[in-house]
């Protein structure tokens, strides 16, 4: 099987404190959808979105990524679905510095107190796979799980592996969500100009058999490197257009997801049918159209 | 639709994979002192260190992973220049422990180095996608999948499945926070196993497809994945063998014709009944049913190399005619009653078709099929 377009038939934004309304209503000279007024709660408001129940010990990036995916499945707020296993659809998380508070943390309790001073709360979040892991057992996705660490490229690395899952059969979804906490050490380790910033973003991704044929869907194509895309954008999210990290903050390894899902709001819930992602990536600008169609 | 394994590159605390294959053989056990963090403030006294990480407490996954890119990629001939290569490096601790030295007074490390990029693109220029991919104790495995589906959808001319660990005092203090007294030996399948310890360690596979020239060590038939969507940390039977089944499926082999399993074998309390009952559900049970092996009682568990390792040791065990028995195991748990476990000496026997198993926290699952050429 080829690798044709990807078919997106779910999307969210979740970064809180951001006004996107303001933001795009700027870039567009109109007022926009109702996607960018809906409110993105705070980790430590999770339970706003998630329901209360289970969020203990979460890290925020981990809240973070489970909001993205409650919205991007339009579940209703505030309450944990109660759903059966959905062994074919697959999770792929992006991001790299979710767990690194709690890791400095533990270190410096076990040196203060000893490790009986460590919680076993926390056992899940010293495991660098906890964001992936973490939306597969809230939403009960058993088909491959895999948790992307590497670095700025990682949202799109994501999105090329979610296609891959997909074309070589081993799901009929992929829940595509980058996440990155903007925590103390989190911030300090990425270091960076602009600073990190918190938010998470989610993708679902289908089979053409799989996907309600009435439903909403944009198509995604993973642009091979030094190719042209095929279709011409009329709107660019990076450098030479919106870019999101010059007007937010660099959310890092959840950047290229966070892309993705503002493209795909632009593309059809804003009109613009097609609609680019640059992402500069760790080393290398890789591109990504999103565009309205129904079938690749 | 298929792919090979052209090479093969392991580093363990037994050093790379012929070493670590006579040390399984001859009944060795790689444990020694910890010597990364304090013993009693991390209620853990015994690891499996690799000698070829080298004295400095930073960085040795790195240097593991780096040992074995570099040698795998040299017996299998690969050419960046020439060749579309893609490298996946499974892990489940990354460089955290750079991390944890800096929230103790040391160096602040840079984000990057957390992942494995730069490392891999130092040893092999040229390459066009390295791809860190975080999977506990199944990644080695999950990158093993991901580089058949490149391979056979033409995605890439040669895939290096990598996988890489060392230890970090937060994973270590989990490890000593759940049990009793410290275990000394990691023991495999035993009714008297006292649970895990880890063990440095680094393996790459070189996947590519069957008509590229070259070696070739074996034939990959599948790997299947699932996650259990069970429990954070415990394993579940049912998502176990639905990995397990996913591998069948996907290779069309059937249950009947593996003859040997190199098993996941943590010495957990909940591991390895859960991996016996999951075998006892999808393979038949016989008296000549497979023969099951395991090797961290004399390797440690070397998390997300793990799969890679025990794939190595496949390699061997079909090439050499000779299964190495499970070290430290003497009385089979409850669980594993009717299971052909490999014990005491090395068994003489030439597999055809091999089940290699790998399940990681948060119940990610990762069963190889591997043929003889």
């Amino acid at each position: 099987m080829t690798a044709g377009p990807m078919i997106a038939t779910g999307w969210s934004l979740h970064l809180p404190g951001i006004p996107l309304a303001a933001t795009m209503t700027d870039l567009l000279g109109r007022p926009c959808g109702a996607w960018a007024h809906e409110l993105a709660v705070a980790p430590e408001n999770a339970a706003a979105v998630l329901g209360r129940k289970g969020l203990l010990a979460k890290e925020p990036a981990t809240r973070l990524a489970l909001c993205a995916v409650h919205r991007a499945c339009e579940l209703a707020p505030g309450f944990r679905p109660a759903s059966p296993l959905s062994p074919r659809t697959a999770v792929v998380a992006c991001g790299n510095l979710g767990n690194v508070a709690t890791v400095a943390q533990a270190t410096r309790t076990i040196a203060a107190q000893g490790g009986r001073a460590v919680s076993v709360l926390d056992a899940p979040n010293v495991s660098s796979n906890v964001i992936a892991s973490s939306v597969a057992l809230w939403f009960r996705f058993g088909a491959a799980n895999m948790m992307i660490c590497s670095g700025a490229a990682a949202g799109l690395d994501g999105l090329r592996l979610a296609g891959l899952l997909l074309r070589a059969g081993r799901a009929d979804r992929v829940v595509l969500v980058g996440a990155e906490p903007a925590d103390e050490v989190a911030s300090a380790l990425h270091d960076g100009d602009p600073p990190l910033r918190a938010g998470a973003a989610c993708v679902v991704l289908e089979t053409a058999a799989a996907a309600r044929p009435a439903g909403r869907r944009v198509l995604i194509d993973l642009v091979p490197a030094g190719a042209v895309p095929a279709a011409a954008a009329r709107h660019t999210v990076g450098a030479a257009g919106f870019d999101p990290t010059s007007h937010w903050g660099d959310f890092y390894g959840a950047r290229g997801v966070i892309g993705l899902a503002l493209a795909a709001h632009l593309a059809l819930d804003e009109g613009r049918q097609v609609v680019e992602v640059r992402d500069p990536g760790e080393d290398a600008v890789r591109v990504a159209t999103v565009r309205v169609g129904s079938q690749p | 639709m298929a792919a090979v394994i052209a090479g093969s590159a392991v580093r363990t605390c037994f050093g790379d994979g012929a070493q670590t294959f006579d040390a399984l053989l001859g009944g060795a056990v790689g444990a020694g002192p910890l010597r990364h963090g304090d013993p009693a403030e991390l209620n853990i006294s015994t690891a499996y260190h690799a000698a070829a990480a080298g004295a400095d407490p930073l960085w040795r996954a790195s240097r593991l992973l780096a040992a074995c890119v570099a040698q795998a990629a040299g017996h299998a001939g690969v050419d960046p220049s020439r060749e579309r290569v893609v490298v996946l490096v499974g892990t489940g601790l990354r460089e955290l422990s750079a991390v944890e030295e800096w929230a103790l007074g040391g160096t602040r490390p840079r984000a990057r180095s957390l992942h494995f990029g730069d490392v891999v693109t130092a040893v092999l220029p040229g390459v066009v996608e390295i791809i860190t991919i975080s999977n506990a104790c199944s990644a080695g495995g999950q990158a093993l999948a991901l580089a058949q589906d490149l391979i056979e959808l033409g995605d890439a001319d040669v895939v290096l499945a990598c996988g890489t660990d060392a230890l970090t005092r937060s994973m270590l203090a989990m490890i000593g926070r759940v049990t009793r007294e410290p275990a000394t030996a990691v023991r495999p399948f035993d009714r008297d196993r006292k649970g895990v310890l880890l063990g440095e360690g680094a393996a790459v596979a070189v996947v590519v497809p069957p008509d590229r020239p070259g070696p070739v060590l074996g034939r990959l038939a599948a790997t299947g994945v699932s996650c259990d969507a069970h429990h954070e940390t415990a394993p579940d039977p049912e998502g176990i063998a639905r990995a397990m089944t996913d591998a069948f499926e996907r290779s069309g082999c059937e249950p009947a014709q593996v003859d040997l399993v190199v098993a996941h074998g943590t010495g957990t309390a909940l591991n390895d009944p859960a991996e016996c009952q999951a075998l006892r559900k999808v393979l038949p049970v016989s008296d000549d049913g497979a023969l099951v092996t395991a090797v961290k009682g004399a390797t440690g568990h070397t998390s997300g190399s793990a799969a890679l390792v025990n794939v190595d040791v496949a390699l061997r065990c079909m090439a050499g005619g000779v299964v190495p028995p499970v070290i430290g195991l003497q009385t089979v748990l409850e669980e594993g009653t009717g299971l052909r476990f490999v014990t005491g000496a090395p068994t003489r026997f030439s597999p055809q078709l091999v089940q290699i198993n790998a399940f990681g926290f948060g119940g990610v699952n990762a069963v190889t099929l591997l043929e003889k050429p």
